[in-house]
Parts: C-alpha cells; structure tokens; sequence
C-alpha cells in the first residue's frame, strides 16, 4: 500500500476547482476558450496556486493530449540556459498536437534566472512564439527583468484567505478520515498564513501523530525548522561565535540547505513575534536589514559560508551594542 | 488563433510611428546616405528602454526605403565565429524579395553575456566594417565599456522613452480598430503602469479587451503594474572604473600564491585569532565578505582586473581594522571545509537523488522540495514509520537510502 503526498493527491486538475483565486481563473478560462494564450506571468508568494494553475490551464487546453503539448522547466534545476535554449528547442521544433496550434512551455521558478539567463530567455520567447508560448513562474515580478515582464500578460496571485486555506482543509480531513479540532486548524493557519501548500504539508504531518490539534501542529512546526537556527543565533548574539559556525556548517552539510535557505529561515525567526530569542525591536528590524544584503550577496554567487559567517560576526556586534546574552 | 497585436498594430512606416522625430530624421539622413553610395557611418547604434520602438522603426524605415531587414540575433551565437559566418553568409546571399537592397539589423547586441561570446563584440566590428550594406544595432544600454569600440564606429541613435500621451494615443487607436469600447481613464492606467513602454502597454491592453466590446477600470485588477529593475550597470561600472595599479602589482608579484586557498585558510582561523575582538571580527568578516564578492564577480565575468581589488581586501582588509586585539600565539588549523569535501559530496548526492525524486513528482525544484516537502516527510517517517513508509513508496524512494539523510 502506498500513500499520496496530499499537496498533490488534492492539487485541483482543472480551473474551476482552483481555490479562490477567481479573477485569474475567469481570464484563464477566456484564453482557453479562446485558444488563444498569450506569453504569462504568474508572480506570487508560494502556495498560492501558481504551477497549480498553469497545470489546470494546460490540461483544460489541450484535454487529453496535454502532456504531450506541455514542457514542464524548473529554472533552478535545469543547468544554466543552454540547457534550457535546447530542450525548449528540440520541444518546439515539432508542431502541437490537436487543435491548439502552439505547445506551452511552464517554466516554474523563472525569477531563480540570473538576469543573463534571462537575456537570454526573452531571445528563446520571441524566436519559438510561433510554436510555444511559455508560462513563466515566479515568486517576486521584480526579479524578472523588463524586457520579458513587456512581453508577458502578467497576473498576481494573492495569498489565500483564512476561510479559504480552513475551508480547504476540512475538506481533505473529512475526505481522509483525520479528525481535526478548531483550534488545530487555527494554529495551521497561524503558522502558514496564505500559503495553501504549507497548510497541507503540515496537516499531513500533524495527522501522523494522531488527532490534529494545536499542540500536534506546534510540533510538527517547530521541527520543520531545524533547531540549529534558533541555537546558531543564540549563540551568535552572545558572542560565541565559534560555535556559532558549528551549527551553519552543520546547517550547510547535514541538512544541505542552501545559504538562501538558511538566510531565509533566519529572517522568519527573527520577524516571528512568537520568537524565543530575547531581542530588543530595533535589533530585530537591524538584524532584517542585515540579512536582506547577505541574502542579495548570495544571490549573486557569493560563498555561503563566507558570507553567513560575516552575518553571524554582525549579529555578535548587535548582541554586544545591545547586550544580549 | 489571434495575433499579438504588438505586431498586427506593428508601423508600416515612419509616419505611422509614434513621436522619435529626432530618430526618425537621423535614421532617414543616414539611409539616404547609403543612397547615395557614400554613408556617413557603416552601421547605426540604435538605443532606447524596452518598448521605445527600437525594432519598429527599423522595420517601419525599411519598408519606406524598400529595404529588405535581414534580422540577425547576435545572443542566439555562442561563438563568436560561428556569428561571424552566419552574418557574413546572409549579407551574401541574395534578395528573394525583389526588394531594392537589404539592411542588416543585429538585435539586442546587449543581449550577448560576456563569458560566452568572447570576442563576439570584435566580430561584430568587422563585419560592420567590411558590410556593404547598412547595420543596424539596437540595444537598451550602449554605454556599457565593453561598446566602446563598437560606439565609435557607429552613429549613436536615441530612442526616447515614450510619454504616457504618445502610450495612450496608439492604445486608442487600437481599441478603435479591434471596435472595443474603453474610458480614457482605463487607457490612462495603462499607459501610466507601462512607464513608457509601448509594448508592455499593448500586451497589457490585449491581456484585459481581446474578444471584449468594452473594458471597465476594474477589468483593470487582475493586470499588476511591472516592477522596476535595480540597474546592476551602474554598480559594475563604479568598479570597473576604480584603477590602483600599484597594489595589483604588489598582489601579482607573489606568481607562486595559491590566493584562493589562502582564502580559505583566513576564513578558518580569523575566529581563533580575533576572538577576543567581536569589534575586530565584524570588521574583518566584512572585508572578507567582500572579496568574496569580487572573487565570484571575477568567476562569472572573468573580468580578472578585479583580482587586485579581492586580494587586497582579504590581506589588508583583514588585517587592518579598529580594535584588533594584541598578538598573541593561537593554534592554527587546516581549513574544514576542504577536509569535509568528500563526505559533503557523497552526502548531496544522495540528497540529491531523493530530492530530485520529490521534486518531479510534486512539481516543485530540488531547494524547495528540501525546505517546502522534505521536512514534513522526515517528521512522518519518525513519528510513525508505518505511514511513512507508504509515502515514501509512493514517492519511489527507496528506504535505506531515506534513512541515510538524517
């Protein structure tokens, strides 16, 4: 016997099951029954219906011939642009199959693109739009560079509403038979706010311990970030920075996170009202700043080590000017 | 199946093209020129933000000359002599339109990324120099130093950024042919969101009316305004301007120094050293950071006149900074990060084999199936391996490998 992850065994197939989300869902369903698709882009925190959606759209365009005319990228796996330049060009070469005369190309995490690959990407638009329209995918608009925002019809996906992500998981608890309190599904709410796949994972998670309540979902929170985090910050505020960069190498090699990852956990746990570091408002708004360059620094090829350790040095520095520890 | 109406709606000539007078009356001379058999300059460097019209009046000015536009990519090379062939090959073949001569127009010439045409800027001058038919180049930023060369040998030509009133003018000549009606005020937000780019406005314009007979303001709602570029150019400049030769002399006088593995060794031991100086610490830490910086600068431009700048910050940077405690004698050690390296290695690729796994079944990349799925797997699989074991099989991964991660 196996068991479906639920993100995917109740990922909506088509437009009309998507949840919320209705203004795009009606423009999506004119393209379609128009056949008529521009370049888009979907732009928008997770969890808010984005690969969903253009699964849906695919599907509904092509009925059951969809996985033949859909080309489904990852920007962050794929090596580098050539790679993509060839498999959307060995994709493109042959024509659609059925009624709608171009392929769709989804290209998930496009803002991952460093803007040469983008450069280059605009180029791949324009010469296969005859044959392909692409779907770009992407968490934030401003990191896809104009030039490919100009020729996209661009939509913004909002996070989803509380009735709507408590709505959604009362309907996959009754369906798989989990029992669920109240204040169980207020506390997965809490901790993934608009972000409908967050809500899922950790649902499903917190039914693995029985019934779901707030103190199963706090667990199961608690433990989706590693500890190291948290220990790694304390440690750095207090000035022990040597073992503070035992925990990040920790973090990088046993966990394999990336620099990004840990920046950005980091950054929750320092904006997390609930946090249980002791740290006065004006150093965690500093802190905020502080991690948003390292962030950037990284973002553009810097070393992860190198770097997270010039962070955790500066947090030494403000547990110091603010005596913390 | 429609259009896009950015090339239905695309000028048929100068005159239907909106404002660029200037342009238009410097492009027209220097045809005219050609004309003549005696141009002025071989080629024209055709600039302007995205959306101005550059590709459009090019095609617009041909049509009026009887031109044939023989468009040419210069991004879709990755070598500089395989561009080389394919243009000097198209100039030489010969018209299959009857039309009265031919123009060659190399787009987005800033579109070529650095570390893969090598040299394609070089080939782009010769052929400019040997053309003898006119090039024209377009691209949103001439003033980066690598188009020095290319901008002496061209006749610079500017496509300004529309204003919001030339945007709104061709968005209602549109709506008129496509017999949509629309407010002004839904044109005004358009254009205004557009910041003077023609063709986002366009887009945006077909994306709310096409198969509507009238749009209303909040039609409007699901369209999102673009969001502005943070110009990287500028920073790249301000370093590739910066010239101190001595200390790049000084640096490079040591041919026998392994830089990057002395990199690693401060990186490993700074802490012992100024351990006592949290001060001293952030400050070097922070210079350290920044030739970090320079280092993958240098990887991805292989631009290797910032190596002076790196090593210099990670030598003196370092080692001068306020609050530096005394000296006193620490134990140094090997750089734990090149000791780890094949236990890290062996550990990403079984990461790597399960997260790929996860990743085309749940439709996301490898990193986000590690933070955004991964997680909530390992958490079932503790709390009650029986369940998890049913994922896990659904998934395809195999269990011994699973239980090797943590």
């Amino acid at each position: 016997m196996s068991e479906a992850l639920w993100v995917e065994k109740y990922r909506p197939k088509v437009l009309e099951e998507m949840v919320n989300q209705e203004e795009i869902v009606s423009r999506l369903k004119q393209f379609v029954k128009a056949k008529a698709v521009p370049h888009l882009l979907f732009a928008g925190p997770p969890g808010t219906g984005k690969t969903t959606a253009a699964l849906a759209l695919a599907r509904e365009l092509y009925g059951e011939r969809w996985r033949e005319n859909v080309l489904e990228l990852n920007a962050s796996d794929e090596r580098g642009i050539q790679t993509i330049r060839l498999r959307v060009k060995d994709y493109a070469r042959t024509m659609a199959l059925g009624d709608v005369p171009y392929k769709l190309i989804i290209l998930d995490e496009a803002d991952n693109m460093t803007s040469d690959a983008q450069q280059a990407l605009r180029r791949i638009m324009e010469l296969y739009s005859r044959t392909a329209r692409f779907c770009l995918i992407a968490n934030y608009v401003s990191k896809i560079i104009e030039p490919i925002q100009s020729r996209c019809a661009i939509f913004r996906f909002q996070p989803l509403e509380k009735d709507d992500i408590i709505e959604r998981l009362k309907f996959i608890a009754e369906k798989e038979g989990v029992s669920v309190t109240e204040d169980g599904l207020e506390a997965i709410w809490e901790v993934s706010r608009g972000d409908l796949r967050k809500a899922i994972n950790t649902l499903q998670a917190a039914s693995a311990l029985g019934t779901v309540d707030s103190r199963a979902v706090y667990r199961v929170v608690g433990r989706v970030t590693p500890e190291e985090i948290r220990e790694m910050l304390l440690l750095a505020l207090r000035g022990e920075f040597i073992k503070a960069r035992e925990c990040l190498r920790d973090l990088l090699i046993s966990y394999g996170l990336s620099g990004v990852d840990i920046i950005r956990m980091i950054h929750s746990e320092i904006m997390n009202p609930r946090t249980k570091l002791e740290i006065p408002d004006e150093a965690r708004v500093e802190l905020a700043d502080i991690a948003g360059e390292i962030n950037f620094r990284m973002v553009e090829g810097a070393d992860e080590e190198i770097q997270l350790s010039a962070f955790l040095a500066k947090i030494a520095l403000l547990g110091r000017k603010y005596r913390i520890g | 199946m429609s259009i896009p109406w950015v090339e239905k709606y695309r000028p048929k000539t100068l005159k239907d093209l909106i404002d660029q007078e200037e342009a238009k009356k410097k492009l027209i001379s220097w045809l005219e020129s050609w004309s003549r058999g005696k141009p002025t300059k071989k080629a024209v460097l055709l600039y302007g933000p995205p959306g101005s019209g550059k590709t459009a009046i090019v095609h617009a000015a041909a049509n009026d000359f009887d031109l044939e536009v023989i468009e040419v990519n210069a991004s879709d090379f990755r070598t500089a002599t395989a561009l080389e062939r394919t243009i000097a090959r198209t100039i030489r073949e010969r018209s299959l339109f009857g039309k009265r001569g031919r123009l060659a127009l190399l787009d987005e010439v800033d579109g070529l990324s650095l570390h893969q045409d090598v040299g394609a800027i070089d080939a782009i001058i010769r052929i400019v120099e040997n053309s003898r038919i006119p090039i024209i180049m377009t691209a949103n930023n001439p003033w980066d130093p690598r188009f020095r060369d290319l901008r002496n040998i061209s006749l610079l030509i500017e496509m300004k950024k529309l204003n919001q009133r030339d945007v709104i003018t061709v968005l209602k000549r549109i709506c008129l042919k496509e017999r949509i009606k629309v407010d002004t005020n839904v044109l005004r937000i358009i254009a205004r969101r557009s910041r003077g780019d023609l063709r986002a406005a366009i887009n945006d314009l077909q994306a709310i009316g096409e198969g509507r007979r009238s749009i209303r303001v909040e039609d409007l709602d699901v369209l999102i305004p673009r969001a502005a570029q943070i110009n990287m150019f500028e920073i790249v400049r301000t370093v590739l301007t910066a010239k101190t030769p001595e200390q790049a002399k000084s640096v490079l006088a040591l041919p026998s120094l392994d830089y990057q593995m002395l990199f690693h060794w401060i990186n490993e031991n700074l802490p012992y050293q100024y351990s006592e100086s949290i001060e001293a610490l952030a400050a070097a830490y922070d210079a350290l950071s920044k030739a970090d910086m320079y280092f993958g600068r240098i990887n991805r431009t292989q631009n290797w006149s910032l190596l002076p700048y790196a090593l210099e910050l990670m030598t003196a940077g370092v080692a001068v900074v306020p609050g530096k405690p005394r000296f006193r004698f620490v134990k140094y050690s090997f750089p734990q990060k090149l000791k780890m390296l094949s236990r890290m290695r062996e550990l990403r690729m079984v990461r790597d084999s399960i997260l790929s796994i996860i990743a085309r079944k749940c439709h996301v990349s490898r990193a986000v199936a590690n933070t955004e799925i991964l997680p909530y797997i390992k958490i079932i699989y503790k709390e009650n391996p029986e369940y998890g074991r049913k994922i896990l099989k659904w998934l395809g991964i195999d269990e011994k490998r699973f239980k090797s991660l943590s």
